[in-house]
């Protein structure tokens, strides 16, 4: 009887609902482009691979993202995060491009989560007001004069070399994977993490230093932005200031979608990267379809709405 | 069931209720009568809230019907039965901590003006509720954050009044009050009693239902028991319905200590704002200090500051001869002081409720069942099994999340999340609170055998037969001052309620020892 209930309760529905959702969606595309072109573009493995390479900038964020919410948490400074460090990177870098973004943005989360551990401010406002603070920042390296944002040649084979046919972004966004997972299931930090989205309270009641796990988390947040940053810069050939834009909103999406309590304390890692794909897919099959933006727009925002209907609802205890 | 000559106001005729395919409720009859106190007894589980969800339209039966004044009623709304006169005041707290004393009042029916809140008149309806309640010293335009627990309670009761109730449902209303409120809510009851009104009262105190009730039901596994007149059955019997089974000692003994023990906890003259000042005590190996007095005199600011929660805390603290204030949590639990706090209210400072047990558990002693920044799951199932096991916590399965769990339960959890660190010392904010007389055994017993193994023991209660049962010392405090400590026969009721209101003690109790304040 065990067994039984532990395999029911390892599908877990976001899981599950992304899923279906997720062929839904290659189904649907393939069907049009059947009738149109008589062609079969969505299951090839070009066009598939393809889309995991894109999804992986978004995937790395989300990942990022998901740390925080857990937490009860939330990240807005990621766009400028993003930006700011594959612009330092590019401009600054030289050799030691890649590490010097990864710094930028260690430290900007730390900053991050001294604001938000020690100085209380809520996290919503104070990484909002970051995210505005790193944009003046930008602004005034790049008002002036114009320096280099072409990527070394370390960035550009991370980002658009592949290893047998795969992509060395997803790749990456593989390692992250496993590491974020096997830290949020069997490390004492992913723990605390779960145990502060609960109750933060007893946590510090225990005996437990919880401002460090929420400095070490934020920390965690923006430095994953940072490499997705210079994956994305790689990618596109140049690091420029609207780089990060199209990725908060997704990313959290993405962890939504996953099923992670955007209150904090539940959620699975799994459900983050199929939220992740189903975000990505969505917007290139509708692209595919060309569907005018406005018209894309609003499937985008109605799905998510339903997605979360479907079970973001009473999915917490009731106490 | 014998049928007294006045009409039922309300009452259930074979009432089932059961939460997948576990009955919480199964065929109760049950009947109130106007201008009565009724007291409904029982464990945790006995189907007491279930029964009282039922009245007050929570939740709807399975089977069976309700009657109010012979006539059937199916609630489907606490409105609904609101409308019917019956109000309830719950256990769980229900006032919104961030609104006034007035707005919390008359939350639901505000008085208005030209479609807008009459705030003046608000303020006079509260007042007048609370003067009914006798809280005149609350003022109405106070945050009820920032009211100490016993005060919130009172005003949660004075809302209840303010929609008129004819059945007045308390449900563990007293259990955070301190003995001077309990004394006036007495008082207030008898008084609506006369005017007419039935209240249906819950409790896990017996000498209040004594002291309060004129009838009293009794309910054991969503089974109805019986029902009698007050001082038809004695104290044994009374508990020995409840829990079907003989308890002859609630109270594990008290050693008997030929010179005073060791001390391992030194108290040096700790002071803090205008909350504390000038606590010194010592806390033996072995030995249970028990803090008495009113609430809100000082006690939780005591375990707050030694276990390093608040700021700014003046004196010093000496354990094991080693000096130094504690900074904070985190270093309260390091080896060198061993500290572990049961926190005031389990719900949201003891526990993540939506986790699993074995996670509640294991939370503090996570480092060192990790080996290299990795859990060792072997390791953390088998804590957590002898955890169970030791407090015989009633799980289905440890993975099931800890809200699922009964209150005495839960607070079982958060004990065996300090057992597992080995702490040395252990400070209780009234570990009790709202847990079954069963459960409330055992947790006493476990303390008694955890200061035989050598922990020394500080325990905050609001109940004094707590007091008088289980500690060794009892500190009596009294605006923030150690007022007397009573030591082994002078701890009696009459000497801990003399000494909360700072009044000499009587001739035949007199003071063990006495300390300056």
């Amino acid at each position: 009887m065990k067994p039984v209930s532990q395999i029911v309760r390892s599908i877990d529905k976001p899981l599950l609902f992304a899923g279906i959702f997720i062929i839904a969606i290659l189904v649907v595309g393939t069907a049009y482009t059947l009738i149109v072109d008589g062609t079969m573009t969505l299951l090839s493995p070009t066009y598939l691979i393809l889309q995991l390479k894109v999804a992986s900038f978004l995937g790395i964020v989300a990942a990022g993202m998901m740390i925080v919410v857990l937490m009860g948490h939330i990240d807005l400074s990621v766009p400028w995060t993003i930006a700011a460090s594959a612009m330092l990177a590019t401009a600054w870098g030289g050799p030691f491009a890649i590490p010097l973004g990864l710094g930028v943005g260690l430290a900007i989360g730390l900053f991050n989560g001294i604001g938000v551990a020690y100085l209380r401010v809520p996290s919503m406002i104070f990484t909002l007001g970051v995210n505005v603070m790193l944009r003046g920042f930008m602004v005034m390296l790049t008002g002036g004069f114009s320096p280099s944002s072409v990527p070394t040649p370390a960035m550009l084979a991370l980002a658009k070399g592949d290893i047998f046919g795969i992509p060395n972004p997803v790749i990456v966004w593989v390692l992250v994977s496993l590491g974020i997972a096997f830290m949020l299931t069997r490390t004492p930090f992913g723990r605390y993490i779960y145990s502060i989205g609960n109750s933060e309270a007893a946590v510090y009641l225990s005996g437990i230093n919880s401002r460090l796990v929420l400095v070490g988390s934020f920390a965690l947040c923006s430095t994953l932005c940072a490499l997705s940053g210079i994956l994305i810069a790689g990618y596109s050939s140049k690091a420029f200031q609207a780089m990060g834009d199209p990725y908060l909103l997704p990313s959290i999406a993405a962890v939504v979608i996953g099923g992670t309590s955007i209150l904090g304390g539940s959620g699975k890692y799994s459900g983050v990267v199929a939220g992740t794909i189903l975000i990505v897919l969505l917007q290139s099959v509708l692209s595919v379809m060309q569907m005018p933006e406005a018209g894309r727009q609003i499937i985008y925002g109605v799905v998510i709405a339903a997605m979360l209907l479907a079970y973001g609802r009473g999915s917490r205890l009731r106490v | 069931m014998n049928e007294p000559e006045s009409p039922s106001l309300l009452e259930l005729r074979g009432v089932s209720k059961s939460y997948g395919g576990v009955a919480a409720l199964s065929k109760v009859d049950f009947s109130t009568h106007k201008a009565s106190i009724h007291a409904v007894l029982g464990e945790n589980g006995a189907g007491k809230s279930t029964l009282i969800k039922i009245i007050s339209g929570v939740i709807a039966p399975d089977e069976g019907t309700v009657l109010v004044d012979g006539k059937p009623a199916s609630f489907d709304s606490p409105q609904a039965a609101n409308a019917a006169g019956i109000v309830s005041v719950f256990q769980e707290l229900s006032v919104l901590p961030d609104l006034s004393v007035a707005d919390n009042i008359s939350i639901t029916r505000p008085p208005t003006r030209l479609g807008l809140i009459d705030h003046r008149e608000q303020r006079r309806r509260a007042e007048e509720l609370l003067a009914r309640v006798g809280c005149e010293d609350v003022n109405p335009r106070a945050r009820v954050r920032d009211l100490p627990l016993s005060r919130r309670q009172m005003v949660e009761i004075a809302k209840a009044l303010g929609r008129d109730p004819k059945l007045l449902i308390l449900d563990e209303a007293t259990s955070a009050l301190t003995a001077a409120d309990v004394d006036r809510v007495y008082k207030i009851l008898h008084r609506l009693r006369d005017e007419g009104m039935a209240l249906l009262y819950i409790s896990h105190r017996m000498h209040e239902i004594e002291e309060l009730a004129d009838t009293i039901s009794v309910f054991r596994n969503g089974q109805f028991i019986r029902t009698f007149a007050k001082g038809a059955c004695s104290d044994e019997e009374i508990v020995q319905m409840m829990i079907g089974r003989d308890v002859s000692n609630v109270y594990p003994p008290k050693p008997v200590r030929e010179t005073p023990p060791e001390p391992e906890l030194e108290v040096k003259s700790i002071g803090w704002t205008d909350r504390l000042f000038d606590i010194s005590f010592k806390v033996g190996k072995g030995e249970i200090v028990g803090l008495g007095g009113l609430d809100g005199q000082g006690q939780r600011e005591i375990l707050l500051a030694l276990f390093g929660v608040l700021r700014n805390v003046t004196g010093t603290i000496a354990i094991e001869g080693k000096e130094g204030l504690v900074s904070s949590p985190v270093a309260a639990t390091r080896p060198s002081k061993s500290m572990a706090l049961i926190p005031e209210d389990r719900k949201t400072e003891g526990l993540m409720l939506p986790m699993s047990i074995a996670d509640n558990i294991t939370l503090t002693a996570l480092s060192w069942l990790s080996r290299r920044f990795v859990i060792d799951r072997t390791a953390e199932n088998n804590a957590v099994e002898a955890m169970v096991e030791k407090l015989k916590i009633k799980v289905g399965s440890t993975n099931d999340p800890v809200a699922t769990l009964s209150g005495g339960n839960q607070q079982k959890v958060v004990i065996a999340k300090w057992l597992l660190t080995g702490a040395r010392i252990l400070l209780l904010n009234d570990p009790t609170r709202g847990i079954d007389v069963g459960t409330k055994e055992e947790i006493y017993r476990l303390l008694r055998e955890l200061a035989d193994a050598g922990t020394s023991i500080l325990l905050y209660s609001t109940d004094y037969d707590e007091l008088i049962g289980c500690c060794d010392r009892v500190l009596i405090l009294y605006g923030g001052r150690i007022v007397r400590t009573l030591e082994g026969d002078a701890i009696t009721e009459t000497n801990i309620v003399a000494s909360s209101f700072n009044l000499p003690l009587d001739e035949a109790g007199a003071p063990a020892a006495e300390t300056a304040s």
